[in-house]
């Protein structure tokens, strides 16, 4: 008897370091173990999946047709996780960024955990992977303190370099923990990036954002000489803060729009 | 004023794969620019390389051809033989340029072929997860140099020096720095026009930045620009003329 786990998300979101965590805590615990990453060639942005075998017995092969449980979180990874599910597949998702409609049938159950709102409101949008870990290390029934160990194997470096990373993780962990999954149907994720363009108007100024295309470096907030730009509430592409412009401030100079890798952004002069 | 996005720019495509503030895009940006001004993305052919300038392969509405290790320069030396009219641009990265391919970018000066150059310097091999490359300078830390690069690995090569001493006296050598924009957009256009009107070689570095393997945010990674700014000196890199030549 083994699970097989499939995890999906997008480049940067710490899918392998979920994967990671987990499989060496199945190590640490006696279990046979085989991880797979799978991702392409960029570094952020597209999906990136980890196939997941945990036994007792020897795994002669690490891939597989049809997934047990498939964790999915972002919206654009749906595509590459259709053909590993099937009616028995347990689905779980971030309830916050994908509405259950989008995903693949399944009888098993699809469970939704809003984790990119628990970690934008409540924490900070990088303990993001620690909190769905968390969740996940409950799961499957893994004791806490060889979970927790799993975790400190795959970032202790960043957690000796700095305390306050390992306690902004360990809160999130135990949140994720102790999170009891809702009943709800999840069809209106709180978190989906604006596809409008915003447009504000101000004394012979004009600003656009297109939020479609903004993933929100900071360039423009960065190289804005008066500080007229901040981020925003709203969300862009990669479901991260986009700038706002201040008008008052703003004196039209261009910088934004020069520097903006996206092209997202454009203050322009107006008669 | 400009658009918000150039027209050369393959709308469906975007938004781009690179990462969140990556220079690629900042540089292609005012290539697209440029192609506008010009008039020239129905004339155009170009080249890109393996590492992150291979994601600029659906960037432009522009012919685009992808070769490995620094081949594109030859790849576009060939294309030019063939189709003269055409203006072909050669677009990679560091690791390409002077790593795998610095044979095919010295040989491609010393015979001024009618090429131009674009290469772009984040000093690492960014889509591989921020290995050292020849640029990278002393005491940087990347992936393969844990705790600072050593000085017996080389203090960090200078590119366009390097090839001026092989290039004809009409060849076009600058560096350029994404600090500034409308001096890089200059430099990109001399660049090309160079090609266009006296068939000669040029050769463009541009520096760079790499959010994602520097580590950095957007202030904190134009700061370490400004570092690099300090040791490769911005502008045209006037060619050493020999002393038994000049006689």
């Amino acid at each position: 008897m083994s699970i097989k786990i499939l995890l999906a998300g997008e480049g940067g979101q710490g899918i392998q370091t979920i994967a990671k965590s987990l499989s060496k805590s199945a190590v640490t615990a006696g279990f046979e173990c085989s991880y797979i990453p799978s991702f392409g060639v960029e570094q952020r942005g597209t999906p990136s999946i980890a196939f997941l075998i945990i036994g007792r017995k020897e795994i002669r092969y690490p891939r597989f047709e049809k997934a047990d449980y498939v964790i999915v979180l972002q919206k654009r990874a749906i595509k590459a996780i259709k053909s590993f599910v099937d009616e028995k597949t347990k689905i779980i998702f971030d309830s916050s960024t994908i509405s259950a409609k989008a995903l693949p049938e399944t009888t098993a159950g699809l469970f939704g955990i809003p984790a990119t709102k628990i970690a934008y409101e409540k924490m900070i949008p990088k303990v993001f992977n620690v909190l769905v870990l968390g969740k996940l290390t409950d799961v499957f029934n893994i004791d806490y303190d060889l979970a927790w160990s799993g975790v400190v194997a795959s970032l202790g470096k960043k957690f000796q370099a700095n305390k306050t990373i390992e306690e902004k993780n360990r809160e999130a962990f135990d949140f994720g923990r102790h999170f009891v999954f809702e009943v709800a149907n999840f069809t209106k994720p709180a978190y989906v990036p604006s596809t409008k363009q915003i447009t504000t108007i101000g004394h012979h100024k004009k600003a656009e954002i297109i939020p479609a295309r903004c993933k929100g470096c900071g360039i423009c907030i960065a190289k804005c000489p008066v500080g007229a730009l901040k981020y925003s509430d709203e969300l862009g592409v990669y479901a991260t803060p986009i700038p706002e412009v201040d008008l008052e401030k703003c004196i039209a100079c261009g910088n934004c729009f020069r520097f903006c890798p996206d092209a997202a952004i454009k203050v322009e002069k107006t008669d | 004023m400009d658009k918000i996005m150039p027209t050369s720019w393959r709308a469906s495509s975007k938004p781009h794969l690179f990462c969140p503030g990556c220079g690629h895009a900042i540089v292609l940006k005012q290539l697209g620019f440029l192609f506008d001004e010009m008039n020239i993305s129905r004339n155009t052919t170009f080249g890109i390389d393996i590492g992150c300038s291979l994601l600029a392969w659906d960037f432009f509405d522009i012919d685009t051809v992808q070769t490995h290790h620094g081949r594109t320069t030859p790849t576009m030396v060939g294309f030019k033989t063939a189709k003269p009219t055409r203006t072909v641009l050669a677009y990679m990265g560091d690791g390409a340029a002077y790593a795998i391919g610095l044979q095919s970018i010295i040989h491609a000066a010393y015979r001024n072929d009618p090429v131009t150059v674009i290469t772009v310097n984040n000093e690492n091999y960014a889509m591989t997860g921020g290995q050292m490359s020849p640029e990278t300078l002393v005491g940087t830390l990347t992936t393969t140099t844990p705790s600072g690069k050593p000085d017996n690995l080389g203090p960090g090569l200078r590119g366009p020096e390097l090839i001026s001493q092989v290039a004809s006296s009409n060849a076009y050598i600058a560096r350029a720095s994404i600090s500034n924009p409308i001096q890089m957009k200059l430099a990109l256009k001399k660049a090309i026009e160079n090609q266009m009107k006296n068939n000669a070689f040029s050769f463009l570095e541009i520096l760079s930045i790499c959010p994602t393997n520097w580590k950095t945010n957007a202030k904190d990674s134009f700061a370490k620009l400004n570092e690099l700014e300090k040791y490769y000196s911005l502008g045209q890199i006037e060619r050493k003329t020999d002393e038994k030549e000049s006689k």
